[in-house]
């Protein structure tokens, strides 16, 4: 009896340590340590009101939340708009022109005071104070406009309660891409308190699982965990992780080589950098699939073509070039790291549906371009100087002489490219390079700014192409009233394929970042947000 | 009969200046042989048109970016799918990609060294001769005058030489890259191979006029001028027809030792992107495009930095041979300072 006895009990030992070993060991990985990071360079801002870069937005995903927030997950997931600081998704009234929103419960920020509904009316106003590059975003709020020009008065159109946590957000005329507009960085929710000034140096208190302890300006900055993540914000917030690592430690290391040295020799857990391309192939190839993985931001990399003005006025010569660009050519010209596509919204971006109505056919091109005879055929191809946007240019004058034109390359400094481009003083702007990145995703970004009649403007213009449809102008003015949902989806996608039809730009890819980490990183853990990039939270310890 | 007294006459030097500084080169076989090694550089660079055509088959902005050719009895991709170009293939190719392919867009790499050669070497002579032109002329109307065109002329030189020459070339190469160059009717397009030539003449006017102008001012003390004065000759006929002849040997050596500095300048301009401008190509703007690969083929920044290196120091060397053979006292300057000889240097030099 007793040996008898002795045996299951004996294998219900065995059997609940080796379920203990597999999920201690096999998933769940180790919990605390210190991250340490490079970056290639300082963020322009470490404040969230002012930051318009991703190298910002992924230094603070994690550290200030705004009432909406954008899924921690990779791909299409992460571009789903959930609930951040608010209770739940808006509850929007009054033909979409009215969002109501509250706030959880027992919210405190880094620094033990509480978060209050004024605050969000606060940090909207500061957004309008500081002249972020965000208001435009909000400016579709009532009294937002005048706001802007008079900085004091407070903005009408933003009704808060205290007392019950309620916010009520009146917009001007409805707005469909507001929740994502909500769920941006600059209007993380701030302190009513906070100075109207660059704090840069000095963050704000944070509402994210880390804050940030210790900035040195152009040398690095350090995270901790948030005091009171773990008291407060994190029992109530269940969109966002807890995250895995205590403490966050990231210097600027200017050369990329240098920085995948650090990672080589364990000086270093993660890059926030993309790889060069000159070293991307050697690092993928060594890496791929244990330390390193190709990740898909949300962009779109083309060729404008002005539709106004000889020769492109000519929708055959459009389509004809079309035709010719191979995508195959300028995938090796950027390395490996760019995803071929001929389309206008890319894979990962709500709507997309994967078509192609040019595939490359060099004969076909010049069959239209001999039908279409085009008198003028000196053209002027613009691109920056960045390689190898550069070379893409190059490529692409290779491509229209090819076609029977007298294609000239003009490159100009990548700092005041978009400046020259977009002012219709700039004589010969026939035709050129451009990458289009998502502010949010949410196709209207695209096509109300490349495409849209209301988009071209003598300076600062956007709508290279200076397309102006009225039918296709009406559709996206339509849309952009209407919240995102699967049908309005599948109307993107068939604007999609009418603008293509008009063949106003060559799409030819989307540029894929990296993420290259540690081996001492669990990379299956890491995500990559299309909009804010590496998921801080994610980072976890083998 | 009283006989004529036994004196032993130095026999006089044959011929003129020129011809005794012709000999004095001659006998210089390290300045020779960089001379050599320059004209060797520009020959490489004329039979551009004659390789590309009849050996490689492309020109220097032919991008290959998807073609294969045959070499060594297989089929090589000119630029593989990580775009790595194709590395040198000699000859067996039949020439074609002789040193590679450039980069990514597969463009010929000794077609580009060829012609970037000659963009390197019109720039380089035509900035010295702006240069060395201005630098002449100021430098002798300020040495002659004297005075207030004196004054004027050296403050504004002053005025240049308060910047840096690097950074007010980088500053005039950025501005007039973007909107080129306008005055009065004259417009030089931003791409235009005429903006980093002037740039470049324009910084370094300064280091000419300088030397040229102590030069006039100790020459139009000497004898020759006061008579070609009393003989009622004008300030023009002074300077171009008395004081330049004079000159003309420190301006020849300055020229050489210019086109070295312009040379050189204008390989860092055009590799910060602010000299020589897309479609055009030079030594310098192969650096640049070459670097972004420097780990994986590192021939690219290295070939045409080789090429800066050799002509400049083939000039350079050739230039102090000229400077010893044109005006030997300073070497007997140089030479007494180091303890050496200066017998044979000296040949020629005696009235």
């Amino acid at each position: 009896m007793k040996k008898l006895g002795l045996v299951p009990l004996v294998l219900v030992v065995v059997a609940g340590c080796a379920l203990g070993l597999s999920a201690c060991g096999g998933s769940s990985g180790k919990e605390g340590g210190t991250l340490t990071g490079t970056y290639a360079s300082f963020p322009t801002y470490l404040d969230p009101t002012l930051s318009y870069e991703v190298e910002g937005w992924t230094a603070m995903y994690d550290t200030y939340l705004p009432l909406l927030t954008y899924a921690h997950a990779n791909g299409a997931d992460g571009s789903k708009v959930v609930p951040g600081l608010a209770e739940s998704m808006p509850k929007i009234t009054n033909g979409g022109k009215t969002y109501t929103l509250t706030l959880r419960k027992g919210l405190k920020y880094s620094d033990g005071t509480p978060v209050k509904a004024s605050d969000f009316a606060a940090s909207i106003e500061r957004i309008f104070k500081l002249n972020s590059a965000g208001s435009g975003f909000y400016e579709g709020i009532v009294g937002a406009e005048k706001f802007a020009e008079t900085k004091s008065g407070g903005i009408p159109g933003i009704k808060t309660n205290d007392k019950s946590g309620k916010i009520e957000i009146d917009l001007v005329a409805p707005r469909g891409t507001f929740n994502n507009e909500l769920a941006l960085l600059y209007a993380a929710v701030l302190p009513a308190d906070t100075p109207t000034k660059n704090l840069t140096t000095d963050p704000p208190p944070a509402t994210g699982p880390y804050m940030i302890t210790k900035v040195e300006p152009g040398r690095g900055w350090s995270y901790a965990r948030n005091p009171y993540w773990a008291k407060a914000n994190g029992p109530a917030i269940d969109t966002v992780p807890d995250g895995h690592v205590d403490k966050i430690e990231i210097k600027v290391v200017r050369n990329d080589s240098t920085q995948v040295n650090e990672i080589e020799r364990d000086k270093a857990d993660w890059m926030q950098t993309p790889i060069s391309s000159d070293l991307y192939n050697k690092v993928k190839d060594k890496y791929e699939g244990t330390q390193f993985r190709v990740e898909r931001p949300i962009n779109l990399y083309m060729f404008w073509i002005n539709t106004t003005q000889p020769p492109f006025d000519d929708l055959k010569v459009r389509q004809a070039v079309n035709y010719a660009v191979d995508t195959a050519a300028l995938e090796r010209i950027y390395a490996g790291s760019l995803a071929a596509t001929h389309q206008i919204l890319p894979e990962g971006m709500p709507g997309h549906e994967a078509f192609d109505l040019y595939p490359h056919n060099m004969a076909k091109a010049k069959e239209l371009i001999a039908e279409a005879n085009p008198s003028d055929r000196n053209v002027t191809v613009w691109t920056d100087n960045e390689s190898p946007n550069d070379e893409a240019g190059a490529y692409y004058e290779g491509v229209l002489n090819e076609l029977g034109f007298n294609a000239k390359l003009k490159t100009i400094s990548g700092d005041n490219y978009y400046t020259v481009i977009g002012n219709e003083s700039t004589p010969d702007l026939d035709t050129g390079w451009l990458a289009f990145y998502q502010d949010y995703p949410h196709p209207n970004d695209f096509f109300q700014l490349l495409f849209s009649g209301e988009s071209i403007s003598p300076t600062s213009n956007t709508n290279f192409s200076r397309i102006d449809d009225p039918k296709l102008n009406a559709k996206i003015a339509k849309l952009a009233q209407e919240p995102l949902g699967p049908e309005q989806e599948a109307e993107y996608a068939a604007l999609d394929k009418a603008y293509m039809e008009q063949a106003p730009i060559v799409p030819y890819g989307t540029n894929t970042v990296s993420t290259f980490v540690d081996s001492e990183i669990d990379l299956d853990k890491v995500i990559f947000n299309p909009t804010f990039g590496q998921d801080l939270t994610s980072f976890q310890f083998k | 009969m009283a006989s004529e007294p036994n004196v032993e006459v130095a026999p006089a030097p044959a011929g003129s200046p020129w011809r005794l500084a012709g000999r004095r080169l001659r006998r210089n076989r390290v300045a020779l042989a960089f001379l050599g090694l320059f004209v060797l550089i520009v020959a490489f660079c004329l039979i551009a048109p004659l390789w590309a055509s009849d050996v490689a088959h492309t020109g220097p902005n032919k991008t290959h970016t998807l073609e294969k050719i045959e070499a060594g009895g297989e089929t090589r991709e000119v630029v593989n799918r990580e775009g790595k170009p194709i590395g040198p293939q000699w000859f067996e190719a039949g020439g074609r990609f002789f040193l590679g392919a450039d980069g990514r867009l597969g463009r010929d790499e000794m077609v580009r060294l060829m012609y970037g050669g000659r963009t390197s070497l019109l720039v380089g002579f035509a900035a010295a001769l702006i240069m060395t032109v201005l630098g002449t002329i100021l430098g002798l109307l300020a040495g002659y005058y004297r005075g207030w065109a004196d004054t004027l002329i050296a403050r504004s030189m002053d005025v240049i030489w308060a910047f840096p020459v690097t950074l007010l070339a980088i500053a005039l190469g950025l501005a007039l890259a973007v909107g080129g160059l306008r005055i009065g009717p004259l417009h030089v397009s931003g791409d235009s191979i005429w903006i980093p030539v002037l740039v470049i003449g324009f910084v370094f006017v300064p280091y000419m006029v300088r030397p040229i102008r102590g030069e006039v001012l100790s020459l139009r003390e000497k004898e020759f001028v006061e008579a070609a004065e009393a003989q009622g000759a004008g300030p023009l006929r002074v300077m171009f027809g008395e004081l330049l002849p004079n000159m003309l040997s420190t301006i020849i050596v300055f020229f050489t030792l210019n086109v070295a500095n312009a040379m050189l300048l204008e390989a860092l301009l055009s590799f910060l992107g602010v000299g020589v401008q897309p479609p055009n190509t030079s030594w310098g703007t192969m650096m640049s495009s070459g670097f972004d690969l420097l780990t994986s083929a590192p021939l690219l920044t290295l070939l045409p930095g080789a090429m800066v290196l050799l002509t400049v120091l083939a000039v350079n060397v050739f230039g102090d041979g000229l400077r010893d053979a044109l005006d030997p006292k300073s070497k007997v300057r140089l030479e007494a300072h180091s303890g050496l000889s200066a017998a044979e240097t000296l040949e020629g030099i005696a009235p």
